[in-house]
């Protein structure tokens, strides 16, 4: 069903790709002009298609939050109400709700600041100082509910995670009356948030705002209890999938893009304007605003319908605007094909400002953010797999809303390996991340180096605050997950990969599964057990790491002198464990005749040894000669060849010997 | 002595010397000290290295020479493959950065004993033999680590400006809606604090040629003197120093240029000359600046002499009138 909304008042800047969009938006122009926009001033006539019947919900709709809400530039404030109408679908009458309170995450005594003091998190190191002006904060100053009066007052900030008091990122309030298992409760609260300059996704930098994990969100009944986390530094966000219809007032002067479709638009005479955002079968909403962005707008054709592309550009940065275009088609494209249909009508990418990159390579429903530098090179392929990625969370987030806090590595990590996928795909496989003339990497490699510095202190399923530091977060929950879905994929075939994958997507869409049911949905698909695997690989630490520990030849006359001939030799090929994983290799042993052979083992022992007896010597040994497991955490030691090559070790050399005489001739300039 | 004012004077009169190309010939005629600098270098950067050889090619959990997976650093720049050396537990190549720095050490003390040669056998019309060679090395080697102390305290003010600068340059970034304005004002400062150590470095190497020329003891004295010469002066010696900078920079640039970009990766002797030249052009080019600095000031003197009235039988002794950089009595 197509769903046509006129929008009025929203000045635009806009740079239209879309012939279609063009001539529709000029049709439409005529009478949307807004109150004090003069020079580029132009209104934009939303013209959306509702990729999915409107008669159908997608997702099973527990809330549906209605927030007016009133930005303040000078004070960097935001002051809203908001209604929630809860449908109690837990099964059970339910009397305390438990509330995320995000943006109280940035105060100094917070779980979340003291985190960040001991292990650091996106973008700051351990004992990062925090400026005063990157505090924020959330106040609910009124809690009502219907029928039940006013609440504020029970209101009690709660510790589910760490009992620290200090940590007011969630409160909870227990109500009179419980509410029965079916009926619907209306919470009506008023709140005002301190945004802190931008911090951790959200916030300003001068007037360009970020605004997410904003209002007041109710926690999940999940797993029959309420899961409603604190706010650390490595987790992100799990919420119930609803609905939002939400009011801005902003500036005037104000581009505002957000996560939900413009319905209207209205002028105040006080240079404000108000917009209004609906949005559905979403589980959060953000939004973002700034007088500087340029608006490029795009559409792409899918599966299920066409997408709008909203495109906000910050000062500078429009040379990364095709780039981030043909990323995110290329990225909607190979979703579509790969894994399931898109089925919103819109996607918003911001470009975040210089200065406000902490707020860049985000996502939200229908909203992501991007990164980009106006010196950006194009063999860096920054903004690409930025946008790959953060589009990828619609899928693996927004979506299949898996529990972040817990799982991390169901949405970061299956999107890493999607990434990697699509940017191979649209960028080439050993070029995806860079590509100069005199280095190139792809994001398979990028992604196991970054597993690899930290590689055995957490598991994958552990909850994402209870990781060793940020950066075993960062490289087991992104990087170890690419890895070990690359490996799986290598075993299984990429045909079956593919189709777990669509096949996960399409059962679990718009609910909240877990890893076992990822774990099910690929034994299914294959018909194998991987249990095995997934014991060691994401449950469990266990390195990878297998080596050829010994090639050598020997004559098996070697008593008799040179002159008599040595043939034939006995060769010997030891393959040696060296890590804790048990994982069935291939080993191919080439001789100087020029034949080979390719033994398996088990992997169960710690070492086996192959013995040939014949008249070649052997060359080479090779673990894993088509390098199928990425798992594997040293591929230097996975191979053997008896007549040693010394180029690469004189080529290191030369780069040592060549940097240290250029440092020291540098150094010397002071004499 | 009439030191800096007969400067003064004879700065408006006298013919501006010109060392650009003297100061090549110059580095070209004593190619030996340039062989010699480059030669120490090389074996300081080599014995350095041999730790890390050490590490790479044998350690068991890397053997490098042995492993087939080595290949990815051959054909190319493997970004991914220096990252895997560089995670290994086996740490092949950072348990070794410590050996990166004494190389360094030595070589500079190296050089800070090498100058008074190597300014003594430039400003020497003839080529110093090695025993006067070393014996110039040694008489000024204490005075140039005095003076190299007074560059440390003319340093600090610098680097406290720099680091000033560097704070004002985050508050012109955050405030400014365009992404420009914060670069262009780090690129400012960045110009001028390079142009403001140019012209500390010019001021000292002129202090050491002033100390090398009048076999001069006091640092301090020195180094007034050159400020004096420098500000009547500035534009000229700047101008050859300047100039030789750029182009050891080009040159610099054009080796890194051809060594990744035409060279073909498999290339290890190739790159291994081509990284070698372009330090032997690096040391080559600083060699000329110090050569054109003592050319400079030979020339400047023979300037100031021939503007002196010829003496008469009658006239004052021309040692009361001397320039500059005589040597003390």
């Amino acid at each position: 069903m197509a769903r046509r909304r006129a929008a009025n008042g929203q000045k635009v800047r806009t740079i239209r790709n879309s012939l279609a969009l063009a001539l529709t938006s000029a049709v439409l122009a005529g009478s949307s002009f807004a109150g004090r926009g003069v020079n580029s001033s132009q209104a934009t006539a939303k013209s959306t298609t509702a990729a999915v019947s409107l008669a159908k919900p997608l997702s099973t709709r527990v809330v549906a939050y209605q927030i007016e809400a009133t930005l303040i530039p000078r004070e960097h404030r935001i002051k809203a109400s908001e209604t929630l109408d809860y449908k109690n679908l837990t099964g059970r009458p339910q009397q305390t709700f438990p509330f995320h309170l995000y943006l109280n995450a940035f105060q100094p005594q917070s779980t979340f600041m003291t985190e960040v003091r001991l292990y650091g998190t996106r973008g700051n190191g351990p004992g990062t100082p925090w400026a005063p002006r990157h505090f924020g904060s959330i106040t609910v100053t009124k809690f009502e509910v219907e029928g039940q009066g006013d609440l504020t007052g029970k209101m009690e900030f709660i510790q589910p995670d760490d009992h620290n008091r200090e940590d007011h990122t969630v409160f909870q309030v227990t109500l009179p009356k419980p509410i029965p298992a079916g009926a619907s409760v209306v919470f009506h609260m008023d709140f005002e948030d301190v945004m802190p300059e931008v911090v951790e996704r959200t916030g300003y930098t001068r007037d360009f705002y970020m605004v997410g994990q904003w209002f007041p969100k109710v926690g999940v009944w999940w797993k029959n209890q309420w899961n409603c986390h604190q706010f650390h530094a490595t987790t992100e966000f799990f919420a119930d999938f609803g609905t939002f219809d939400v009011k801005l007032t902003v500036p005037q002067d104000d581009f505002v893009g957000a996560g939900g479709d413009l319905i209207t638009s209205q002028n105040h005479s006080d240079g404000t304007k108000t917009l209004t955002f609906h949005s559905e079968d979403v589980h959060d909403f953000s939004w973002t605003a700034s007088p500087h962005y340029t608006l490029v707008e795009d559409s792409w054709n899918g599966s299920a319908g066409r997408v709008a592309i909203h495109l906000f550009m910050s000062p500078g940065n429009m040379s990364s605007a095709p780039r981030y275009l043909r990323a995110t088609k290329g990225t909607l494209s190979l979703y579509d094909q790969w894994v399931g249909p898109y089925p919103y009508d819109r996607i918003t990418i911001v470009d975040p400002p210089h200065g406000a990159l902490d707020a860049g390579g985000m996502e939200y429903p229908t909203l992501i953010t991007a990164g980009t530098t106006w010196w950006m090179p194009k063999g860096l392929r920054v903004p690409e797999v930025v946008v790959c990625h953060e589009f990828g969370h619609q899928y693996w987030y927004g979506m299949v809303a898996t529990n972040e806090f817990e799982e991390a590595w169901l949405d970061e990590g299956i999107n890493s390996y999607m990434e990697v996928k699509i940017m191979a795909a649209l960028y080439g496989r050993d070029t995806s991340m860079l590509d100069f003339p005199f280095a190139q990497e792809g994001d398979a490699e990028a992604q196991r180096t970054s597993y690899l510095e930290i590689p055995a202190y957490d598991p994958l399923t552990r909850f994402a605050w209870q990781f060793f530091d940020d950066e075993s977060y960062g490289g087991v929950t992104y990087g170890k997950t690419a890895t070990m879905l690359l490996t799986l994929e290598k075993m299984i075939g990429e045909d079956k990969m593919r189709q777990a994958m669509h096949e996960y997507f399409m059962r679990y869409r718009f609910t909240h599964p877990t890893g076992e049911d990822f774990l099910k949905t690929l034994e299914d698909v294959t018909g194998q057990d991987l249990r095995w695997y997934f014991d060691q690989a994401a449950y469990g630490t266990n390195i990878l790491d297998y080596e050829i520990a010994d090639a050598h030849s020997d004559p098996v006359r070697w008593y008799q002198p040179v002159s008599g001939g040595r043939k034939p030799y006995r060769s010997y090929v030891t393959v040696h464990r060296e890590g804790d994983f048990v994982f069935p290799v291939d080993v191919r042993v080439k001789f100087d005749d020029g034949s080979s052979t390719v033994e398996h083992w088990d992997g169960r022992d710690r070492w086996v040894r192959y013995t040939y007896e014949q008249g070649a010597q052997v060359e080479t040994a090779e673990i894993d000669p088509d390098q199928k497991i990425v798992l594997d955490r040293n591929f230097f030691n996975n191979s053997y060849a008896v007549h040693g090559d010394d180029r690469a070790t004189h080529k290191l050399l030369n780069i040592w010997v060549f940097a240290n005489e250029w440092i020291s001739a540098l150094i010397a300039w002071i004499t | 002595m009439l030191g800096s004012s007969v400067d003064a004077v004879h700065a408006a009169v006298a013919p501006k010397p010109k060392a650009f190309a003297s100061g090549a010939s110059l580095v070209w005629r004593r190619q030996r000290i340039l062989w010699w600098i480059f030669a120490v270098n090389l074996i300081l950067a080599f014995l350095g290295a041999v730790g890390v050889a050490h590490g790479i090619a044998d350690d068991a959990g890397v053997r490098l020479n042995h492993s087939l997976e080595a290949r990815r650093l051959v054909h190319g720049f493997d970004v991914s493959a220096m990252a895997e050396l560089g995670a290994l537990p086996e740490d092949p190549l950072r348990g070794s950065s410590r050996m990166f720095l004494w190389p360094s050490f030595l070589f500079t003390v190296f050089m800070l004993f090498m100058t008074g040669g190597i300014l003594a056998s430039y400003y020497d019309e003839l080529q110093l033999d090695a025993a006067a060679f070393f014996e110039a090395c040694g008489r000024y080697f204490g005075r140039f680590v005095r003076l190299l102390v007074y560059f440390a305290i003319v340093l600090t003010p610098l680097a406290i400006l720099a680091s000033a600068a560097g704070r004002l340059y985050e508050h012109v970034d955050d405030r400014s809606v365009s992404p420009y304005a914060g670069p262009l004002f780090l690129a400012a400062i960045a110009v001028l604090t390079l142009g403001l150590l140019l012209c500390v470095r010019l001021w000292f190497d002129m202090a050491e040629v002033l100390a090398v020329v009048g076999d001069n003891r006091s640092m301090h004295r020195m180094l007034r003197r050159s400020a004096a010469l420098l500000w009547h002066n500035f534009g000229s010696l700047f101008w050859v120093y300047f100039r030789i900078s750029v182009i050891g920079w080009a040159l610099f640039g054009a080796g890194l240029y051809v060594w990744m970009m035409v060279l073909r990766p498999e290339s290890t002797t190739g790159a291994f000359f081509i990284a070698q030249l372009m330090i032997l052009v690096w040391l080559g080019t600083r060699l000329w600046q110090r050569a054109s600095e003592t050319d400079w000031y030979r020339q400047y003197r023979v300037g100031q002499y021939a503007q002196l009235p010829m003496p008469t039988p009658n006239a004052t002794p021309a040692a009361t009138s001397e320039p500059a950089g005589t040597p003390e009595q």
